[in-house]
C-alpha cells in the first residue's frame, strides 16, 4: 500500500467526466450527430434557400439532445454516491458543476463538427455560394445557440436534480431537459416569425434580436455555474441517507 | 465528552482535543439536513487503534454521523477534528477513507477505469489499482462495464478504494451490506487486518456483524450516542440461545419457543459448551443452536 503522503492537489476529473459522457450518452450523441447530419444533406440537396433558413433552426435542437449524456453523469453520480465520493475527497460542487458543462460542451462541437462539417460541405459541393446572411447565421446565431442552449439545458437540470429528490423517467430533469433546451432557439423562432410577419423590424433587426437571445442563454448559463458554489451546498449533492 | 481511557476499558470525560493531535474528535456537534438536525450535541473523541462498531438501527444518524466526520456535511454546531485538523480544512481528508453507504462508482466505466479514477483522487497510481485488483480477487472483473457487474461486484470493487492508499482512519458506512455471506466474511477479515494499527469506524445494524469485528461500540438513537464502550459490555447485558431440533424432546418442554426455536437465556456464551453437553446427555437431537437475545433491542427499546 501507497504511503500516507498527501496528495498535492485535488484532481479536475474533467477528462474522465467527458469520456463518461460519451459512454453514458452514446445513444443520444450518436442519434443527434447522425440526425443532424441527414437534415443537413437532406436540406443542401433541396435548395440553398431551404438550408440558409431551417439548418440554424434545426442545428440547436440536436445539440441539445446530443448533449444529454453529461447530465446522465451528473444525475446517477448523485444517485449513487458518486458525487458524495468526490466531495468527501475534497472536490467542490463548482468544479463538478463545470466538468459537467464542460463535457456538455463537448458533445454539442462533435454534433456541430459533423453537421456543419457534412451539411455546409454538400451545400458548397453542390454550386451553392456561402453568402453573407447564411455566414451570420450560422456564425452568430446557430453555432453558437447550440452551445449556449444545451449549456442552458445542462445547467439548469443539474439545480433541478441537485434541488429536488432523485426520481427517474420522464417527469425527471433529465426526461424534461431537452424540452428545457430547445426552448431558447423555439422562443426565438416564434419572436422571428411574428417579427417578420408583422413587418415590426427589417430582416437584419431579426437576426440581431436572435444573437441577442443567444447571448442571453449564454451568459445565463455562465451566471448559474459562477453561483453553483455559493447556491448549492454540498448537502444538496448526497443522496437519501 | 465520551473518550476511552488508556486501557480502553471504559469512557472518560475529556473536553478538549487529544494532545497527539490523532484520531477523531467530536465536541457538541449537531449536524443534519437543510437545517433540520439529525445528529444532537454528539461529543466523543477516538484515538486507539480498532475497530469501532457504530450501532443503531435505521434513521438513528449513523450515515449522518459519517458524512459530518468525512466533511460531506457541515455541522450546524461544534468541531469535528479528524488526525487533529479542523474537519473544514481540506488537509483533514488526507487522514481518511470514506466509503458511504452507497457504491459511488463511476457509471460509464469498467472496474479498472473506476479504481483508477479513485486512485487520481487519492493520489494513488497504476501499481495501487492492480495491487487492490488482486487483493479483492477481482481481476476478472477489471475490464467489464460497471453495468454488467452485480450488486455485490460493484460493491466488492467499490470497497477496493480503501485499500488503495494508507490511511490513519477508515469511515465504512455498512460496507458489507448487499454483500453474500461468503464475500462479507472475507471484506471482514481484510477490515480486520488493516485494524492493526487504524482508527476504522464501521456502521452497521447487525449487532452478530458488530460483535465478529468491532472492539468497542459507540451506539446511536435518536441522534445521539446511546452507548460508547467495549462491545462485551453489551454482551454482558443478556445472552439468549436457541436451539431447533430434529424431533420433539420431552427435555424441552418447559423451555419458551420463539418461533422454531426452544430458547434459553445464559450469563454468557462460555455456557454455550456445557448447555451442549447437558442436551445430548438427554438425547436431544439438535438440528441447530444460535444466539437469540439482541442486546440492541433492550438498547433501542
Amino acid at each position: 500500500m501507497s504511503s500516507l503522503a498527501v496528495p498535492v492537489d485535488t484532481p479536475s476529473l474533467l477528462g474522465v467526466t467527458i469520456r463518461r459522457s460519451t459512454v453514458v450518452g452514446k445513444f443520444f450523441l450518436v442519434y443527434s450527430t447522425v440526425m443532424s447530419g441527414f437534415f443537413g444533406v437532406i436540406l443542401a440537396v433541396v435548395s440553398a434557400s431551404a438550408f440558409s433558413t431551417s439548418f440554424p433552426v434545426i442545428l440547436p435542437i440536436f445539440g441539445v439532445a446530443g448533449s444529454m449524456g453529461a447530465l446522465s453523469v451528473f444525475s446517477s453520480d448523485r444517485v449513487k454516491g458518486t458525487l458524495e465520493y468526490f466531495l468527501a475527497y475534497g472536490i467542490t460542487a463548482r468544479r463538478l458543476f463545470t466538468n459537467v458543462l464542460i463535457a456538455a460542451v463537448v458533445l454539442v462541437s462533435i454534433i456541430v463538427a459533423v453537421a456543419v462539417g457534412v451539411g455546409v460541405g454538400l451545400y458548397v459541393a453542390r454550386g451553392h455560394s456561402l453568402s453573407e446572411d447564411l455566414l451570420v447565421r450560422l456564425g452568430l446565431y446557430a453555432i453558437p445557440m447550440t452551445y449556449a442552449s444545451a449549456s442552458f439545458a445542462t445547467i439548469v437540470c443539474m439545480y433541478w436534480t441537485a434541488l429536488s429528490s432523485p426520481r427517474t423517467g420522464m417527469n425527471s430533469p433529465i426526461g424534461i431537459a431537452p424540452i428545457i433546451g430547445i426552448l431558447p432557439p423555439v422562443g426565438v423562432l416564434v419572436v422571428a416569425s411574428v417579427l417578420e410577419a408583422t413587418g415590426a423590424v427589417s430582416s437584419f433587426g431579426v437576426d440581431v434580436v436572435a444573437v441577442l437571445a443567444m447571448v442571453g442563454v449564454a451568459v445565463t448559463s455562465l451566471l448559474l455555474l459562477a453561483v453553483s458554489g455559493r447556491l448549492l451546498r454540498s448537502e444538496r449533492l448526497l443522496s437519501p441517507a | 465528552m465520551l473518550s476511552l481511557n488508556q486501557a480502553g476499558t471504559k469512557p472518560v470525560v475529556e473536553d478538549r482535543p487529544p494532545p497527539g493531535g490523532t484520531g477523531v474528535f467530536c465536541r457538541s456537534v449537531s449536524s443534519g439536513y437543510l437545517g433540520s438536525e439529525v445528529l444532537r450535541d454528539i461529543s466523543f473523541s477516538i484515538e486507539e487503534p480498532a475497530v469501532y462498531v457504530v450501532l443503531g438501527p435505521n434513521g438513528a444518524g449513523k450515515t449522518t454521523l459519517f458524512r459530518t466526520l468525512a466533511g460531506v456535511l457541515r455541522p450546524y454546531r461544534g468541531e469535528v477534528r479528524i488526525g487533529g485538523i479542523p474537519v473544514d480544512q481540506p488537509a483533514s481528508r488526507h487522514h481518511l477513507h470514506y466509503l458511504s453507504h452507497l457504491d459511488g462508482m463511476p457509471e460509464g466505466l469498467t472496474v479498472r477505469e473506476a479504481l483508477e479514477v479513485y486512485a487520481q483522487v487519492e493520489g494513488a497510481n497504476s501499481t495501487d489499482v492492480d495491487r487492490v485488483l488482486g487483493l479483492l480477487e477481482i481481476r476478472e472483473l477489471a475490464d467489464h462495464f460497471l453495468s454488467q457487474l452485480s450488486a455485490g461486484q460493484r460493491k466488492r470493487a467499490s470497497i477496493g478504494r480503501i485499500f488503495l492508499r494508507d490511511r490513519e482512519i477508515y469511515l465504512l458506512d455498512e460496507p458489507t451490506a448487499n454483500l453474500d455471506p461468503k464475500v462479507a466474511r472475507e471484506i471482514r477479515t481484510l477490515i480486520l487486518e488493516l485494524a492493526r494499527d487504524k482508527v476504522i469506524l464501521y456502521s452497521s445494524h447487525n449487532l452478530f456483524e458488530a460483535r465478529e469485528i468491532g472492539r468497542y461500540v459507540l451506539a446511536i438513537k435518536g441522534g445521539r450516542i446511546e452507548h460508547f464502550g467495549r462491545i462485551e459490555d453489551l454482551r454482558g447485558s443478556r445472552f439468549v440461545v436457541g436451539v431447533r431440533v430434529l424431533a420433539p424432546s420431552e427435555a424441552l418442554a418447559d423451555w419458551p419457543r420463539e418461533g422454531e426455536y426452544y430458547t434459553r437465556e445464559l450469563a454468557g456464551p462460555d455456557e454455550v459448551p456445557a448447555l451442549l453437553r447437558d442436551l445430548e446427555a438427554r438425547g436431544v437431537r439438535i438440528r441447530e443452536l444460535r444466539e437469540m437475545g439482541n442486546p440492541l433491542e433492550d438498547l433501542f427499546a
